[in-house]
């Protein structure tokens, strides 16, 4: 029945094979209810007296809205209401604001300027789709056109157009200090110097619609005491009940969300726009309310995949053992957040790969353009740069002159070894996934090669250290907007800090509830919690310093090479100016404390699984 | 805007009854959705039950197909065999079942494949009140003036004259990025060749510069060479999703060699 073949000889010592699901073909459990055409999607929803919302929307990439005259709209037969901006009670958002990361940067409908085309500035409620339609062409606009940025890069410049007021720098603010993400492991300058060979690329993506089968939508209907029952499409139902009480000023009390049921959602359903504007359609008109994108908005408006350009630079040694990996990484966020500043916290902490490097860098930049928002699809923030990661593997086999698939086996993660963002890997299967692949594709490996298992060599030695890190502080946050400052790791950087070997970071401070009348009483809605959820985590002290013990000689055919020693402290290098003395000097160095408490993996009411460290614990 | 549907038994009341804002309606495939997507242009939709609409008939070595015939019917007749590999190619069989020949006279890039076909094949447009037109000169002067196609009237081209291809980002049903259509007889050496580009400008297009290339050329590398250097000139495509204008002009001469030289790639 299923033509999936479960390998169930790999990895049959670390998996107790007694569950129901994992590891057994199952059949969906919605799917018969679609062949049979008998699931209900939101449009199945009938009411009497549905009234249809239209947008009125920007026609230019940039625009000044001058003024907006819809008083002939107003007046044509059928149109029961004009949404203005005003209407909206509290008409700023970002999607992240309910747990916490980013500003408000977006309006569900925009009062004095557009950022890209289909941006909406006003929604029409008629008694027909066609009378919302032909009312929103009657409403005339004058816009004042201004210069636009399509290009990531572009957009970079200092004086490049300001795509969105709330981030005039056209990136997004990490950490209250930089205008990217950095990642910074090990000290990939010295280890590209001492590199055989230097290989570069340069890899671009282009945005993806999900193309759902069902456009997005929401049918909103006043019901008794005050609350609104809303049919949707929305993958995401909890996010788009909170962003609609956010933007409605509504108790979510109010709110009564029905769906569950997405004709094809891959992300592109999760970005709640909808809803709000049928629930305020709903509390205006006092009756039902559907809006819905026709296909060339979903197309068009809806917000896709974003744009990501990707450069990477690899040190390798002759024998194909990668010694340092850089990347320069652009996403394409469009002209508002949503989600992109997020994709690129994940994406760094995926870099360099599935691949154990000893020293990487990374400098990763949220661009705001006069693009369509992008939005979450289907593994983003990984997908865009393992595209970038595996087509720049092949071009480093290339150059050393080595099978693809050996390369990969002899640079994979192993068990135990440190990853760049400081945590080790566990329960890695590319070395397997590599051997069988090549089986099944009838390419011939190598002894050493077909020997290898992820469960063995690694974790030995440097494989498990952090390596003393370099750092440097170009692109703190508006620098760009006064002088061009070159966008790779380290790039312009005159100073350079230190951080001692061994030193973890911080680690992530749970977000506290935005709200705290909306902290959920537990007891309220039956859970009991343990005390200890409130309390401190145990917190992991700092990895000693340690000596490096030498390389353990193993039986292991194909162990792969331990890591170059990192260089030594060079005394030419000035003392990091700005590096905080507690970090610069391991003399100094006290270990990491928290100010508050954080859970990590921990699954309790009120704390949302984006902000927790892992969910593998 | 309230949308009015008017049905007449003959074309020549139909015809008697279009006035400005005013559609007739083919298939459907492109006046109903501009309707469904609230086109401000038209209100007012005329259509005729017509039996001479819906007819294929051999008239001598000519052959007369009714502007409502559809895809599928060009497809299924024995009349149309050389026609129906490009009826084939338009759209899905949805649309095959509704899209009509004369539907297809007035689509705008990248649809017209069959159009385009239609145009190498040197046809005559019949217009309901009896003016035949050279397909060019219809196509020349179809946006500036006002009529209803009656049928299509061309010869059936010798076995092996016809070619046509079109050029497609996804298979089977994709829109054109560009679509060929070429009439070569002359067999060794090519006399009158006609060759038409869909895509390649707001109508479809002959490429005349190339057409004069191939006069007693012979169908091979050298011989088409100057065809292809020439193929662009008089052409206008223009940016849409499925192609820029520039890529259009890029890759037209490369699927030119390919229909000429009959290579698959």
């Amino acid at each position: 029945m299923s033509s999936i073949e479960f390998r169930k000889d790999l990895f049959a010592d670390e998996r107790d094979d007694d569950l129901n699901e994992i590891g057994k073909p199952t059949i969906r459990q919605d799917i018969i209810g679609h062949v049979t055409g008998r699931t209900r999607f939101y449009d199945d929803y009938l009411f009497d007296g549905l009234l249809h919302m239209r947008c009125v929307r920007s026609p230019h990439h940039h625009a000044r809205i001058r003024s907006v005259d819809f008083s002939a709209a107003e007046r044509m037969p059928g149109v029961r209401r004009i949404i203005r901006p005003q209407d909206v009670p509290h008409n700023i958002n970002t999607l992240l604001s309910l747990i916490n990361f980013g500003r408000d940067d977006e309006q569900l409908l925009s009062t004095d300027k557009v950022s890209y085309m289909g941006e909406p500035i006003l929604a029409i409620v008629a008694e027909t789709e066609r009378q919302a339609r032909d009312a929103v062409h009657a409403v005339r606009v004058d816009w004042e056109e201004l210069p636009h940025v399509l290009d990531v890069e572009e957009a970079l410049i200092p004086d490049a157009p300001v795509v969105n007021p709330e981030y005039p720098n056209n990136t997004f603010d990490y950490h209250a200090l930089y205008d990217h993400q950095k990642l910074r492991f090990g000290d990939v300058e010295a280890a590209i110097e001492k590199a055989d060979f230097v290989v570069e690329g340069e890899y671009q993506m282009s945005p993806i619609e999900q193309a759902p089968v069902e456009t997005c939508g929401a049918i909103a209907a006043p019901e008794q005491n005050g609350r609104f029952v809303c049919h949707t499409s929305t993958q995401a139902l909890f996010f788009s009940l909170g962003t609609t009480a956010k933007q409605l000023d509504m108790p979510s009390s109010r709110l009564h969300f029905i769906g569950g049921t997405v004709g094809g959602g891959f992300g592109g359903k999760v970005d709640s726009h909808h809803e709000p504007l049928a629930v305020l359609g709903a509390v205006l008109t006092g009756s039902p309310v559907k809006y819905t994108w026709d296909r060339t908005e979903e197309m068009r408006v809806g917000a896709p995949r974003g744009a990501e350009r990707w450069r990477l630079r690899d040190g390798v040694m002759r024998d194909g053992r990668i010694v340092a990996r850089e990347f320069t990484g652009f996403f394409d966020s469009g002209a508002y957040t949503r989600l992109s500043s997020y994709a690129i916290i994940k994406g760094s902490g995926h870099l360099p790969g599935p691949y154990t490097i000893p020293n990487v860098a990374s400098n990763v930049y949220c661009v705001y353009t006069n693009r369509t928002p992008a939005t979450a699809m289907r593994g983003f923030g990984i997908t865009g740069v393992d595209f970038a990661i595996e087509c720049h593997m092949d071009k480093v086999a290339e150059t050393v002159g080595m099978n693809p698939i050996e390369l990969r086996i002899l640079n994979a993660y192993r068990d135990g070894d440190m990853k760049a963002h400081r945590r080790l890997a566990k329960n890695t299967a590319l070395i397997e996934c590599c051997q069988v692949a090549a089986q099944k594709a009838g390419v011939p490996l190598s002894a050493e090669a077909s020997a290898a298992k992820s469960s063995e060599g690694g974790g030995i030695g440097e494989r498990a250290d952090i390596p003393e890190t370099i750092t440097d502080d170009m692109g703190r946050i508006g620098d760009r907007r006064q002088r061009e400052i070159p966008t790779e790791p380290f790039g312009g950087a005159t100073n350079r800090g230190r951080v001692p070997a061994g030193t973890r970071g911080e680690a992530v401070v749970a977000a506290e509830v935005q709200d705290p009348e909306m902290q959920i009483d537990p007891t309220r809605i039956g859970h009991s919690v343990s005390q200890a959820a409130g309390t401190a985590a145990p917190v992991e002290p700092p990895r000693p310093v340690q000596p490096t013990p030498p390389p353990i000689p193993t039986p292991q055919p194909l162990t792969p090479p331990p890591a170059p020693v990192p260089a030594a402290p060079q005394p030419t290098r000035p003392q990091s100016a700005f590096a905080d003395p507690t970090e610069a000097s391991p003399a100094q160095s006290t270990p990491y404390r928290p100010d508050k408490p954080f859970q990590r993996g921990v699954k309790r009411p009120g704390v949302s699984s984006f902000i927790s460290g892992t969910r593998r614990r | 805007m309230s949308i009015t549907v008017e049905t007449y038994a003959t074309l020549a009341e139909a015809t008697s009854a279009m006035r400005d804002k005013t559609q007739f309606l083919g298939g459907g495939t492109m006046v109903v959705r501009g309707i469904n997507y609230g086109a401000q242009d038209y209100n007012r939709v005329v259509r005729s039950t017509d039996a001479a609409l819906r007819g294929i008939r051999n008239e001598g070595n000519q052959i007369s197909i009714g502007a409502g015939v559809t895809m599928s019917q060009i497809m299924a007749s024995s009349s149309t065999d050389f026609l129906a590999p490009v009826a084939r190619l338009v759209g899905g069989p949805a649309i095959r079942n509704m899209a009509t020949a004369g539907g297809n006279l007035f689509v705008r890039p990248p649809y017209g494949d069959f159009g385009t076909a239609l145009l190498a094949l040197d046809a005559n447009v019949q217009m309901s009140d009896g003016q035949s037109l050279p397909i060019e000169r219809f196509y020349a002067q179809r946006d500036s003036q006002r009529g209803i196609v009656a049928a299509i009237l061309l010869p059936r081209p010798a076995h092996g004259v016809f070619r046509f291809r079109k050029v497609t980002r996804t298979k089977p049903k994709g829109a054109s990025v560009l679509s060929i259509a070429a009439t070569l007889p002359g067999g060794s050496r090519i006399t009158e060749a006609r060759i038409a580009f869909g895509a390649m400008g707001p109508t479809p297009l002959r490429a005349k510069e190339a057409e004069q290339a191939l006069e007693g050329a012979s169908l091979d590398a050298t011989g088409i060479q100057r065809a292809l250097d020439t193929c662009l000139n008089g052409l206008d495509p223009s940016d849409d999703s499925l192609a820029s204008g520039w890529y259009r002009r890029a890759v037209a001469p490369v699927h030119l060699r390919r229909l000429l030289l009959g290579k698959e790639s």
